[in-house]
């Protein structure tokens, strides 16, 4: 008996002391009333245009946390130019065998951390171990749906903590038509009008086909976001076109077919703004070598006419460095840029950080200096020539918490996933107090915490898309 | 600017005067005789002129004219008897000294109308240059002819290059340099249209109603006509004017005529090797085959349309033709037999810089950018096989039939090797090249065939009835055309040479392209011409009914390489469709492509002619044209104008005035509106690839319609010889212009046929001259016009705060295709002495707009052209010729402009612009045809 007493006294002081917090503590339990959505779209049958004629669901209204909906094969889910599509957080959307999402109207897709939504194929196991699969066998690059198709009416598309997964089917004759987008396209998500706000915020997007990301025109906001997997065998991952303005930041591209973010003033509307884009604090890692042909990108590239700048960004063993291009050329006059850090595992890849044939100026303030040795950077040195990038080889680890550098089993463009690599800097990096934050981001498109931009971060003072002290990309 | 012309008129009319003195005798009594109906002259017919008691005749001569001179003073009877023709009234009447010319022109009324035909004297006549005078001469609008005989002795041998030897028509060339398109006073091809013996056909084009005038063989003719004033009772669809393709007819007794020759092109004499390929086994695509549910996969496809690729050393040309004709039964039955073959090797080398989707805003607004330097070499063998054969039998002298059948095959083999530079001052530098290597085989199958059965019924002494049933189709198949391309990227050293190379991105696209036209009409004229006021009127009420089909369909399948580095093996390329149902018919992207096309057309005219005045003939009336077209696309329900019905009906009335000055001078003047058609591939949303932009339909297009008015004087001094001065005067309203529109990307901006809302003029003046001196010709002809349409253009540039933009501005410009001046002269040597026969003739086009860009002040201009042709035929025995053919003498280049001065355009473009020839402007293109020749043998039995 004796010997039950201690542990008995034990619990009961236990239970006391606990009683006690919960004494002191406060509790509150006050009612809240939240209507009901009034359009609740229902989830008991797969949204279905079977026995209609026609491959058009129209679709509004307001898809509800924790259920999950299914969009039948070869349907196209259309938002009317009037209607808007809410997704509230924690949504699947599971998208059949090519079908298509498409937005003439508004669609804001609110996920949020510990409740993303997903908007992708179902069934689908990935592989992201290096050189797990040959693309020509991975499921990323399949194209199990058509994408998101905003339509030249959309006037809103905000996409927040949402996976968006296994897009890029060629779209075909109706689903192009309906979306008055153009014929063959292949994107995972096109925005195509220059007054409307494209906002894509602390998403996913994994695989693709072309561009998986193919901005017409529009104001964007384009914040804290990972790319895997984008491009089969080309497609620039972020593609903006005439008439685009905003901000590109704090993203994390691993494994681009070609360019992470492009930038061009090419088929800029009338009435339309020049593109203008500001990029800064974004990571590239083993960008450009699924493009099969030869002379294009591997992480930013500014073009025809585009204005902007790009600062303290981050490209790891991408096949061409940050490329302006000087024929059609990019607005140069209203274009800057600094701070940038790159790394090569191999003298291939050094030779190309000022990529031959484009007229990038090489700056001060870029890692590795460019007065590293005699050969890197040359005196006399023209822009676009030949130069030996053996002295810049393997300069300046980053110190990433779990990637290797140099990398060691691979070849470079087997690294197109993030998997159990962690891209946040070690306190020890070389990379960290190095940005430039006397900068300022564009932003074009409204803040709003639900139909806007939740958080414009400003550029951060260590390099790439995560900070030392928590800030930038929350992946 | 009309006070210039007449006084410029003036002026030739008094020159012209003094160098064609006209003939005055006394006591004469002279006229022509001609049909009532067509006014053709009625070449041998007997008019007999009996002065007490005596009678003399003589035979109506080749002009249509009689004469009889040294006349008696006194009382006279004169009658003409003409067979088939009933025999004119007796005219009687006294003739005095005091009129020493008396004129008396007959009408003849045509007993059976068919039977005129086959009565004409020699068929010959009817080809000759003389005949086609008098035609002119007499006809009741304003056109131009050429005769057989000319045809015969043109450098041409398809009717295609002979148009452009017609006063104020130029021609468009295909890529080998051969002629393909009439443009007629500055109007392009889609202003015109093309008949066959007064019957419309329908076009093999994959888009337009126009026909390519190069499938024609051109001695089939037995003379082509360009009619550039409508009649009431002709279709109402041509604002140019209408080609007239008279084919030969029966002739009055057995005839044989046969020739062959041979030749070359001097572009693959000189090491140029002739690309040649067998064509792919594959006619239809797999979606035809299989449904459009199938998924194609590289097995479906045969490539030996590449694999099979060989040179040929200076390829020989050949060419044939038969005509056999002959009359039977009582000469109630007339039959020709004629076939023209035609194997021709042509080609040319090109070279051309694409401009880029767009412009630099930097350093000046609409700096050109280039994205491609292009080198490209074509060979291109067409065979062409023609036979046409005419049946007409006479019933009793009342009523007649005849028969027609056309069929004209033409299949053109296009071996096409590219070198496209890619990237000009981007990924091609100094030291790396990307070129993209390509080599493109396609081959074209055109068809037409035509049936028309013809009736002529004399319902009673003033009354007659014809009519026309017409079955017509027309093809064209372009079966597999099948292109293979690759990125050569070069390295080079400091020297220039090659130190690596390596090949990759292969693409293979295979494409199939068939459309269909049928055409199902019938055509009914009902003549009346009573008497009234003592003067013969006619009137003419009568239209047609036609049915029309089109079915067309279009795919292409683009299959890559992938990753696979190309070593020169093509075999060891792993195609594969590497997009996501890229091999399913169904998600062929242009869907719309495929399309059935109806169009139920009718017209109803009413037509009176009567000389209010002995020298005043008046033809007009008014035409209905009622058309309606209904099309539907395979794509799906989705798709906005997916289907569609258009219907318009349009009033077209005429008038033609014409007054004889002299018995050998005409002045003209007319006036009447017409239309033209939208091509079936602009109203259905059909979507292809063009050359420098993609083009799209447009289903809201509506027609074209315009305002014409001409004046002309002509004289006929006799002979061949003859002298035309002429004015035109165009509004046009609703014109079609291609505009630039945003096909839903930055990168697909397509271009785009539109009305635009501003009407376009067009007028311009035209001069032509023919006079022999012995057996020397000479034969000038220039027209000067000008036409002007204002459309908006995009302008791209930077403004005041530093911030590029596109804005819209007008630009005034002449239409596509208008020269401002066209010219031909040609020296002629004939002498039945030598039995030779000789000519040199020349085609000056001078500068005109070739593609409109939808960038101001970006507009491709073709630089004037010259080109020099020589020909002959020489007698050998009586029935045996030998005769060669001389094309493009001066190896005269085609070349295309931008007006922008190419020291401005970008210093990294400046080494891709090649040699450049005038400082304010940029060279872009420029083709090579070199010198073709061709000889052979006539015989003519």
């Amino acid at each position: 008996m004796k010997k039950y007493i201690v542990p008995i006294i034990c619990l009961i002081m236990a239970i006391g002391a606990s009683s006690c917090q919960k004494w002191k503590g406060e509790h509150t339990d006050i009612y809240t009333y939240t209507p009901p959505a009034a359009n609740p779209v229902s989830d008991k049958a797969p949204l279905s245009c079977s026995g209609t004629g026609s491959t058009v669901v129209p679709v509004k209204g307001t898809m509800l946390s924790g259920k999950i909906y299914t969009v039948e094969g070869g349907c196209d889910l259309v938002i009317n130019p009037l209607d808007t599509l809410l997704l509230q957080p924690g949504v699947t959307l599971n998208m059949g065998t090519g079908s298509s999402l498409i937005v003439l109207g508004t669609l804001v897709s609110n996920g949020s951390k510990d409740a993303p939504n997903w908007i992708t194929a179902p069934g689908i196991t990935k592989n992201d171990a290096p050189g797990g699969v040959t693309p020509a066998n991975d499921p990323a690059y399949a194209g199990k749906w058509k994408g998101i198709v905003g339509g030249s009416t959309c006037n809103l598309m905000v996409l927040r903590w949402t996976h968006i997964e296994y897009a890029g089917l060629q779209e075909g004759d109706a689903t192009s038509k309906i979306a008055g987008s153009g014929a063959g396209n292949q994107y995972s998500i096109l925005f195509a009008n220059y007054k409307g706000n494209f906002i894509l915020e602390d998403s996913w997007l994994y695989g693709g086909i072309d561009d998986p990301i193919r901005i017409s025109a529009g104001k964007i906001a384009i914040f804290r976001n990972t790319f895997e997997k984008n491009g089969l065998n080309g497609g620039d991952c972020i593609n903006a076109k005439g008439g685009t303005t905003g901000t590109m930041a704090y993203n994390l591209f691993i494994g681009t077919a070609t360019n992470g973010q492009k930038a061009s003033n090419k088929g800029q509307a009338t009435g339309a703004p020049q593109t203008n884009v500001v990029m800064y604090n974004n990571t590239f890692v083993s960008g450009g070598y699924r493009q099969v042909q030869s002379g294009r990108g591997g992480c930013i590239n500014f073009e025809e006419g585009a204005a902007g700048m790009y600062y303290n960004n981050v490209a790891i063993n991408c096949r061409f460095g940050f490329r302006v291009v000087g024929s059609p050329v990019a607005d140069v006059a209203h274009l800057s840029y600094g701070n940038n850090y790159q790394w090569a595992d191999s003298v291939k890849v050094a030779n190309q950080f000022y990529p031959t044939g484009y007229i990038t100026q090489p700056q001060p303030t870029d890692i590795p200096s460019i007065k590293t040795s005699a050969n890197y950077l040359p005196a006399g040195y023209t822009l676009g020539s030949i130069y030996d990038g053996t002295d810049a080889v393997q300069k300046n680890n980053p110190m990433f918490t779990n990637f290797p550098l140099p990398t060691s089993g691979h070849p470079l463009a087997q690294y197109t996933a993030v998997g159990n690599y962690n891209f946040h800097l070690q306190a020890s990096s070389p990379l960290i107090g190095k940005g430039n934050t006397t900068i300022a981001p564009l932003i074009t498109v409204p803040l709003d915490k639900i139909y806007g931009l939740s958080e414009a971060t400003l550029p951060g003072a260590d390099l790439g898309c995560y900070q030392l002290n928590g800030s930038g990309n929350k992946h | 600017m009309k006070h210039h012309y007449f006084n410029h008129r003036l002026l030739l009319f008094v020159a012209l005067s003094l160098l064609f003195s006209i003939k005055t005798i006394a006591q004469t009594i002279k006229g022509k005789v001609s049909d009532f109906k067509t006014g053709e002259p009625l070449v041998g017919a007997t008019v007999h002129l009996t002065q007490a008691g005596a009678s003399r005749f003589v035979a109506v001569s080749l002009n249509g004219s009689y004469s009889f001179k040294n006349v008696k003073s006194g009382a006279y009877q004169l009658q003409v008897n003409y067979v088939g023709y009933t025999t004119s009234q007796n005219y009687q009447g006294t003739i005095t000294s005091t009129d020493e010319i008396k004129i008396i022109n007959v009408s003849m009324q045509d007993a059976s109308q068919q039977m005129t035909e086959v009565k004409i004297t020699a068929s010959t006549g009817k080809e000759s240059d003389r005949a086609v005078r008098t035609i002119e001469k007499t006809s009741p609008m304003v056109l131009n002819i050429l005769s057989a005989n000319t045809i015969k002795l043109l450098p041409d041998v398809t009717v295609a290059n002979a148009l452009q030897r017609v006063s104020g028509v130029t021609i468009q060339r295909s890529a080998s340099g051969e002629g393909r398109y009439a443009i007629i006073r500055g109007m392009d091809q889609r202003y015109n249209s093309t008949l066959v013996n007064g019957i419309k056909i329908p076009s093999p084009d994959q888009q337009y109603r126009f026909v390519p005038m190069d499938l024609f063989p051109s001695e089939m003719l037995e003379r082509l006509e360009v009619i550039k004033a409508l009649t009431p009772s002709m279709e109402g669809d041509a604002i140019g004017g209408a080609m007239n393709l008279v084919m030969k007819s029966a002739p009055s007794h057995f005839t044989l005529s046969a020739n062959v020759s041979g030749g070359f092109s001097g572009l693959f004499s000189d090491g140029r090797l002739f690309n040649a390929f067998n064509a792919s086994p594959n006619k239809q695509s797999p979606a035809i085959v299989n449904g459009n549910n199938f998924a194609a996969t590289p097995a479906d496809f045969n490539n030996k349309a590449i694999t099979s690729g060989h040179s040929l050393n200076n390829p020989f040309s050949s060419t044939a033709g038969l005509t056999i004709g002959d009359r039977f039964a009582n000469n109630k039955l007339g039959v020709i037999l004629s076939a023209s073959y035609q194997n021709v090797y042509r080609g040319s080398d090109s070279k051309q810089l694409t401009p880029n989707a767009q412009p630099s805003a930097i350093p000046a607004p609409n700096t050109p950018q280039f994205s491609d330097a292009y080198d490209r070499t074509y060979s291109t063998q067409t065979k062409r096989i023609g036979v046409h054969n005419k049946i007409d039998y006479a019933i009793n002298d009342k009523n007649k039939l005849s028969l027609y059948n056309l069929y004209i095959h033409q299949d053109e083999s296009e071996a096409r090797l590219t070198a496209d530079t890619l990237g000009l001052g981007l990924n091609t530098t100094a030291l790396n090249k990307q070129i993209t290597i390509s080599n493109r085989s396609t081959l074209t199958q055109q068809s037409i065939y035509n049936s028309t059965l013809h009736g002529d019924h004399i319902l009673g002494s003033k009354l007659v009835f014809n009519w026309d049933g017409v079955y017509s189709v027309a093809n064209r198949h372009m079966p597999d055309r099948t292109e293979f391309l690759y990125d050569a990227n070069k390295s080079l050293n400091s020297a220039g040479s090659v130190t690596a190379e390596y090949d990759n991105n292969t693409e293979l696209i295979h494409h199939w392209e068939n459309n269909r036209d049928r055409d199902l009409s019938g055509y009914g004229n009902l003549i009346f011409t009573p008497k009234i006021g003592n003067r013969d009127v006619e009137f003419s009420i009568g239209g047609l009914y036609r049915h029309k089909t089109r079915d067309a369909d279009y795919i292409d399948y683009h299959l890559k390489g992938g990753l696979t580095y190309y070593n020169n093996n093509f075999n060891s390329l792993p195609f594969a469709i590497t997009t996501p149902a890229g091999g399913l018919g169904s998600n062929n992207d242009r869907l719309e492509n495929n399309y059935h096309f109806i169009e139920n057309d009718n017209a109803e005219y009413f037509q009176f002619k009567f000389n209010p005045l002995d020298k005043l003939q008046v033809l007009g009336g008014v035409r209905v044209e009622n058309t309606d077209m209904s099309y539907a696309t395979q794509s799906p329900i989705t798709v906005t104008e997916r289907s569609g019905n258009i219907k318009y009906t349009d009033v077209l009335p005429s008038i033609h005035l014409k007054y004889e000055l002299a018995d050998n001078q005409n002045i003209r003047a007319s006036y009447f509106a017409s239309i033209s058609r939208p091509g079936f591939g602009e109203i259905v949303p059909y979507k292809i690839t063009g050359e420098y932009y993609d083009q799209e339909g447009n289903p809201h297009l509506k027609h074209i319609t315009a305002d014409n008015y001409d004046l002309r004087y002509e004289l006929f001094p006799g002979g061949a010889d003859q002298f035309l001065i002429g004015t035109f005067y165009k509004k046009i309203y609703n014109p079609i212009e291609y505009f630039v529109v945003r096909d839903g990307g930055p990168s697909t901006q397509v271009i785009k046929p539109m009305n635009d809302a501003g009407n376009a003029t067009n007028y311009g003046l035209e001069v032509l001259a023919t006079k022999f001196f012995g057996v020397l010709g000479f034969s000038v002809n220039y027209t000067y016009t000008h036409s002007r349409i204002t459309t908006t253009k995009l302008l791209y540039q930077q403004g005041a705060d530093q911030k590029s933009t596109q804005d819209f501005v007008n630009e005034t410009r002449p239409l596509q295709g208008q020269a401002d001046n066209v010219g031909n002269a040609s020296i002629l040597f004939k002498s039945a002495k030598l039995g030779l026969d000789m000519q040199a003739a020349f085609v000056y086009t001078g500068e005109r707009l070739f593609q409109v860009s939808p960038y101001y002040n970006l507009d491709f201009y073709q630089h004037a052209y010259n080109q020099l042709d020589f020909s002959f035929e020489k007698t050998i025995t009586k029935k045996l010729s030998f005769y060669g053919k001389i094309n493009n003498i001066t190896n005269a280049a085609a070349k295309i402009y931008l007006k922008f001065p190419h020291g401005q355009i970008d210093s990294k473009q400046q080494e891709f612009l090649g040699k450049q020839d005038i400082t304010s402007q940029t060279l872009v293109q420029s083709d090579f045809y070199k010198t073709f020749f061709l000889g052979g043998f006539r015989y003519k039995f």
